[in-house]
């Protein structure tokens, strides 16, 4: 084999740029305020083939460098080319990827490279070099190389001047992956004392405690069980690493949510009540919506599949998961969120027969991006975990043609010990396929072949369900990180889609973690049994053990059951779209989950035990009020100071340059976009999309979520997120009576230990949590149809220890019976009356203003009422006579009112539609007009309507609490006054600036 | 001859937009296949079936290399003689964003200068990274060029709809490759300023962005080759096929024809096909 290097940089003729080294220099500025002069850019290929440099030379236009814009040559450094680099730079960083990292742009180049050179095997390992021209002397050439690569995935070299003068520049290799050997399956003795128990859990990542270790262990002593053990050939009296490995995977808090099956005891101070709950999921979220399904038609599939499904009309039916990928997006920001949402992606795909992916939803929570206090020195700083948790996102969802059409960034410093990295896909299946079975449902049989389609298993993602179940230390290991690959699996989506609609799968889900464990594992539940082979599993790498084969959370693959006749059609489809699928396991009724290596049985364990076995954790929660310092703001404030400062606050500013960075577009489908008005920048409340072409039908998705609440009230945390999605979904003229819900907590450790002492405080703020949700949701007839939980989001060692505020996203997906009337958030015309429907409450704890004040220092607290929903019967009434004047075609301007209560809701208007407005808010509900302003009351959305129709909206909303507050200017003036009082008096431009100049961050653009 | 306008709509290799694209030429008339690049190269299916060839936007190959590159090496190694029989019948071809940028670097944009030549498939421009450097989704306004012999663009003068890509810059070596093609009236479709009037926005001087959200060379937004049947173009007119997709369709009153200004250039090419006959 040889090794040839092939060097691409952009042309330096006139009109041409090397936009990537722009980049390079303008982010730098932009998050560091350091200006590094000219960079330039080189994309370096090392290829392995049995081709030599003079025959790949004469090809290189033809595959890595473009003939107008690029220069490319084999095997010749570009930096030591003068045409290109007259004197050496100062510094050039080169970054290539570590052994076994998913290389993405090196598997797209040697597909290109096989079209032109067939012969033989070829490979690919790509990087980039920056080279610095003229750098400040100032500038640390550690730390600047540091800014560009991850040392958990990534390697670099630095050059200098120095060294290309004299020299002695050394060059990246190819990352040689040292080959391993298979290890032969180990027995594990169980038989020791408690304490070693722990000890093996601990050391060998399972996050097994030591009453499931028992368990386990007690198994094995079970008389039958040796006997059966026996019979096939397996370690009769102890577990097989590839068994415990297993077991540990299953049973993680990640795949069983032990957390919220267990058994607590609650006690409240408050109240002096004393309760056992039995499993907080079976009673609050299960319990509420399977007596919803008894008086609904639509509720398809709950809570059982991949995502829960509801029939839409009497062709489709769609569904919708929301996953939470933080810890591999707390090592690495790029990688970790890009499996975030390629992997939910494969949820869906996974529901039923395989439902086709239609919109994305990102939520993140991030530390402030401009945080300038102390940082621990493993974790990055804020804003780069917002760059590469946006970017991984953005490549994610864009490169899949998927479109994010909603979402949210939430800020609190908290978050920088373990951002929260949400991603949310909606799906759309038929009701029924051309051979008349239901597509939501999985109907293998015994005898069905098993095949593992899309990516090859590798040692990378190895851990990944037991680590997220553990909290994030220095030691957290390297392989719990990858990068997804896009593209394969958008193959394999195209792909399995065909199969689906040509009747040929029967079963499916997809790998996500504890890779083939859990998929093959999950679907022999159906069947009751299964026979793996793991010695068929394509491998990315020779040589790893059974375990880890079994284990490994490698991306990109799904488990697809296929009849045996349609074995040859399946396999064809899958040439076809050059996607890898192998058969690996045939399901059986034996009872048995039974793993092969070849013809050696390498694990051999009840179904039921499998996934019955788990004992229920049982846990203590005691509820305490937190005490705050009550919020009490300065009466000398000058409110439109106030307001500008409010819209600049990162969890209210603009998130345009994000935002508009994901394809919110793609499958033309659309309808109400992330940003909305004249100028396309007024913030879009819920995504609202029409995904039959040509058909008027819509899909609305929303999502609310408040973790600042939580400070005081975790039940009121999740109250109000309930409400925001709904009030979000309400201003596009939702069917209030066909939505439903998905609950995504994500908790610190709320058991407790000497690393958690407050874990009871903590699990006491999970029991209101999930009590206020059941009781919104009941009241909303709003089931939650799937959900998921993290419950370690933890950074470091008591008492250093940064525990994320309890936060829960909810969605919402639901229908819309017509597109053409609904809403949108901007003012549209002069002499429009606006409406605030709803009551405003004194209710600032916790507020936006508060923190606020509180971290200008203006105040000591941010305690105080934080706001509730009372009454969330009625309050649903109000929804469904407002949705019903939009639907009406009555009303075309509604917005939520949220964070920064009606002032800053006001002011979005104002910016959407670049006209202005003059308000009353004398009269509005209760409190000064200081908390008239900025109170956070739930149930209140604004609305503004022409005149022709005010008449019968007025009449649509009886008994309704409405207020007409003021109406829409030709002026550039937002006005509020409160009776004879003007209270604020501001221009909408300069509202404009300040609202989207915050999160910016692009730098300066020539 | 089947009275049917059959439309080839590529798909595969992570092509994305191939459903919309699809159902627009339904929309018009059309009847849409959408087609694996695969059952083109292993013979299983001809390009001569079809009347119609649309190569959609998406991210073939993931962009890397350059986008649109493997995608258009693919057409140019493995599709060659189909591609140069297509053309040669004249048949249109349509591009949009990724397709755009493969069928540029695939050489059958801008093509040899004179109509009568057979294409060469070799690259004479390019489509490189926006000047922001930045992926962006956001709606453009766009003039065409009146006297283009382009089949696609007849009787559309101003027409809004997405852009959504990170590479559109649009590129030639010289000024000369440019004054040829404006000579010919190849440089259909440019970025305009909206406020400017309908029918005097297109100038060559560099508008700023957002305006030409790209910084494309004499703001071209999509070209034709010299027989005006091959087009194509970055934004996506398939994602304006009503007018729920507009971004201010709340502000407007539209009455009963929801019909989007996206649409005729789908409608023109199924016209010219039936007038050929």
């Amino acid at each position: 084999m040889q090794e040839v290097r092939v060097e691409v940089t952009p042309l330096q003729t006139d009109g041409m740029r090397d936009v990537l080294g722009d980049v390079v220099q303008r982010q730098l500025f932009a998050d560091h305020g350091i200006d590094v002069g000219k960079v330039r850019s080189i994309r370096g290929y090392l290829i392995r083939s049995s081709y030599s440099a003079s025959e790949i030379e004469p090809r290189v236009q033809d595959i890595f460098s473009d003939p107008i814009i690029e220069f490319g040559a084999a095997d010749t450094p570009l930096l030591e080319d003068k045409n290109f680099f007259p004197s050496p730079p100062a510094l050039t960083v080169t970054v290539g990827f570590k052994p076994g990292v998913t290389d993405n742009p090196g598997a797209a180049a040697n597909d290109g490279f096989k079209v032109l050179f067939p012969d033989g095997d070829s490979f690919i390992s790509t990087y980039v070099s920056y080279a610095f021209l003229q750098l400040p002397d100032d500038i640390d050439h550690d730390w600047l190389a540091s800014t560009l690569f991850n040392g958990l995935i990534e390697k670099s070299i630095l050059t200098t001047k120095e060294q290309l003068e004299s020299g002695n520049a050394t060059y990246l290799t190819y990352p040689e992956r040292p080959s391993i050997e298979r290890q032969a399956p180990s027995i594990i003795n169980l038989e020791l004392a408690d304490e070693e128990l722990i000890r093996l859990s601990t050391e060998g990542l399972l996050a097994l405690n030591l009453n499931e270790m028992q368990t386990i262990r007690d198994h094995y002593r079970d008389e039958p069980t040796r006997a059966a053990r026996t019979n096939i050939g397996i370690s009769p009296n102890a577990p097989t690493d590839v068994e415990l490995e297993c077991l540990a995977q299953t049973w993680s808090e990640h795949c069983k949510h032990k957390i919220f099956a267990s058994k607590i005891h609650h006690i409240d101070r408050e109240t002096n009540e004393d309760t056992v709950i039995d499993s907080l999921f079976k009673t609050h979220i299960m319990k509420p919506t399977h007596d919803m399904a008894k008086e609904v038609d639509w509720l398809l599939s709950v809570f059982h599949d991949n995502s829960g499904v509801i029939a839409w009309n009497d062709d489709w039916s769609i569904c919708m998961k929301a996953e939470t990928h933080n810890s591999p997006s707390a090592l690495d920001p790029y990688g970790g969120a890009m499996t975030g949402i390629v992997g939910v992606n494969r949820d869906i795909l996974g529901t039923g027969l395989g439902a086709r992916p239609i919109a994305n939803t990102d939520v993140f929570c991030f530390g402030p991006p401009n945080w300038t206090g102390e940082l621990p020195s493993t974790l990055f700083h804020p804003s780069r975990v917002l760059r590469g948790v946006h970017a991984g996102v953005r490549v994610g969802g864009n490169e899949s043609g998927i479109p994010t059409i909603n979402g949210s960034i939430v800020f609190d410093e908290r978050y920088i010990g373990k951002p929260l990295v949400y991603c949310g896909t909606v799906g759309l299946m038929p009701r029924r396929l051309a051979d008349g079975r239901e597509s939501h449902e999985k109907n293998p049989i015994p005898g069905d072949l098993v095949y593992m389609v899309g990516g090859r298993v590798g040692s990378d993602g190895i851990h990944g369900a037991t680590f997220s179940s553990l909290e994030l230390t220095d030691e957290s290991p390297s392989s719990a990180v990858q990068i997804g690959d896009p593209i394969t699996q958008k193959k394999m989506m195209d792909m399995l889609l065909e199969a689906r609609d040509a009747c040929l799968i029967t079963c499916t889900t997809d790998n996500g973690a504890g890779g083939l464990s859990s998929s093959i594992g999950e679907m022999a539940e159906y069947t009751n049994g299964c026979e793996i082979d793991l010695g068929k599993v394509p491998l990315k790498q020779e040589g790893l053990s059974s375990w880890e084969i079994l284990v490994s959370e490698s991306q990109e693959r799904m488990t697809v059951a296929v009849a045996p006749k349609d074995k040859d059609a399946f396999e064809a489809l899958a040439q076809l779209h050059e996607v890898e699928a192998t058969q690996v396991a045939t399901f059986t009724n034996t009872g048995y989950f039974h793993v092969k290596h070849g013809e050696e049985t390498v694990a051999y364990l009840p179904i039921t035990f499998l996934h019955d076995g788990v004992p229920q954790l049982e846990l203590e929660s005691e509820w305490t009020p937190p005490q705050h310092v009550a919020f009490t703001p300065p009466n000398d404030l000058d409110q439109s100071i106030l307001l500008k400062e409010m819209l600049a606050r990162p969890n209210i500013a603009s998130k345009e340059t994000w935002v508009r960075q994901y394809d919110h577009e793609v499958i033309a489908q659309t309808v109400v976009k992330p940003f909305v008005g004249v100028e396309r920048d007024g913030p879009g409340d819920a995504g609202l999309i029409a995904p039959i072409h040509g058909n008027s039908q819509g899909i609305v998705v929303s999502c609310g979520i408040a973790p600042r609440y939580s400070d005081i009230d975790a039940g009121a945390m999740v109250a109000a997120s309930i409400d925001e999605a709904v009030r979000n979904a309400v201003c596009v003229g939702v069917d209030i009576d066909k939505m439903a819900g998905l609950d995504n907590f994500c908790w610190p450790d709320p058991i407790e230990s000497e690393k958690t002492p407050d874990g009871k405080f903590k699990l006491a703020q999970l029991v209101r949590a999930n009590r206020e949700l059941e009781r919104i949701c009941r009241a909303y007839h709003l089931p939650c149809v799937s959900g998921k939980d993290s419950m370690k989001n933890d950074y470091g060692v008591w008492p250093n220890k940064i525990s994320i505020p309890p936060t829960m996203l909810f969605s919402l997906f639901g229908n819309q019976p017509d597109v053409r009337k609904t809403a949108t958030s901007n003012f549209k015309h002069h002499g429009e009356r606006i409406y605030l429907v709803g009551t405003t409450f004194d209710e600032l704890g916790a507020s936006e203003v508060a923190f606020h004040l509180k971290e200008r220092g203006d105040v000591e607290g941010i305690g105080g009422q934080v706001p509730l929903l009372e009454d969330p019967k009625s309050q649903l009434d109000v929804y469904r006579k407002l949705s019903a004047a939009i639907q009406n075609g009555l009303i075309r301007t509604a917005h939520d009112c949220s964070e920064g209560g009606l002032a800053v809701a006001l002011a979005e208007m104002c910016i959407g539609g670049r006209c202005g407005a003059i308000v009353d808010i004398d009269g509005i509900g209760g409190g000064d007009a200081f908390t008239r302003l900025w109170s956070e009351s739930l149930g209140r959305i604004i609305i503004s309507v022409e005149a022709q129709h005010e008449l019968d909206f007025v009449e649509i909303m009886e008994g309704a609490d409405i207020h007409l507050i003021g109406m829409v200017t030709e002026s550039s003036e937002f006005t509020v006054e409160d009776g004879y009082d003007t209270i604020i008096q501001a221009d909408v431009d300069e509202l404009t600036t300040s609202w989207k100049g915050a999160l910016d961050m692009t730098g300066v653009v020539e | 001859m089947s009275l049917e306008v059959k439309v080839c709509v590529l798909f595969g290799f992570g092509i994305n937009c191939d459903r919309e694209t699809a159902a627009v030429f339904e929309m018009v008339g059309g009847v849409s296949e959408r087609l694996h690049v695969n059952r083109l190269v292993q013979g299983e299916r001809n390009l001569s079936e079809f009347d119609i060839l649309a190569v959609p936007g998406g991210f073939s190959f993931g962009d890397h290399l350059g986008s649109g590159r493997l995608l258009g090496n693919r057409l140019r190694f493995a599709l060659r003689d189909q591609l140069q029989q297509f053309v040669t019948d004249g048949k249109p071809i349509i591009g949009i964003c990724n397709g755009f940028q493969a069928l540029v670097k695939t050489g059958l944009l801008p093509g040899p200068s004179e109509a009568s030549l057979e294409p060469d498939l070799i690259q004479r421009a390019s489509l490189t990274l926006n000047n922001t450097g930045r992926y962006e989704d956001r709606w453009v306004t766009l003039e065409f060029d009146s006297q283009s012999p382009c089949i696609w663009t007849k009787n559309i003068q101003r027409i809004e709809c997405p852009v959504r890509h990170g590479e559109g810059r649009f590129v030639m070596p010289t000024a000369e490759d440019f004054n040829n093609l404006e000579a010919n009236h190849q440089l259909t479709v440019r970025y305009v300023d909206p406020v400017t009037t309908i029918g005097e926005g297109i100038q060559d001087e560099l508008l700023p962005f957002p305006i030409s959200p790209n910084g494309s060379m004499r703001n071209v937004a999509g070209i034709c080759d010299a027989t005006g049947l091959v087009f194509g173009l970055m934004p996506h007119p398939e994602a304006f096929y009503s007018m729920w997709l507009h971004p201010e369709h709340t502000s407007m009153d539209i009455g009963e024809d929801w019909e989007g200004e996206g649409l005729q250039i789908f409608r023109n090419a199924v016209e010219y096909v039936r007038s050929q006959r």
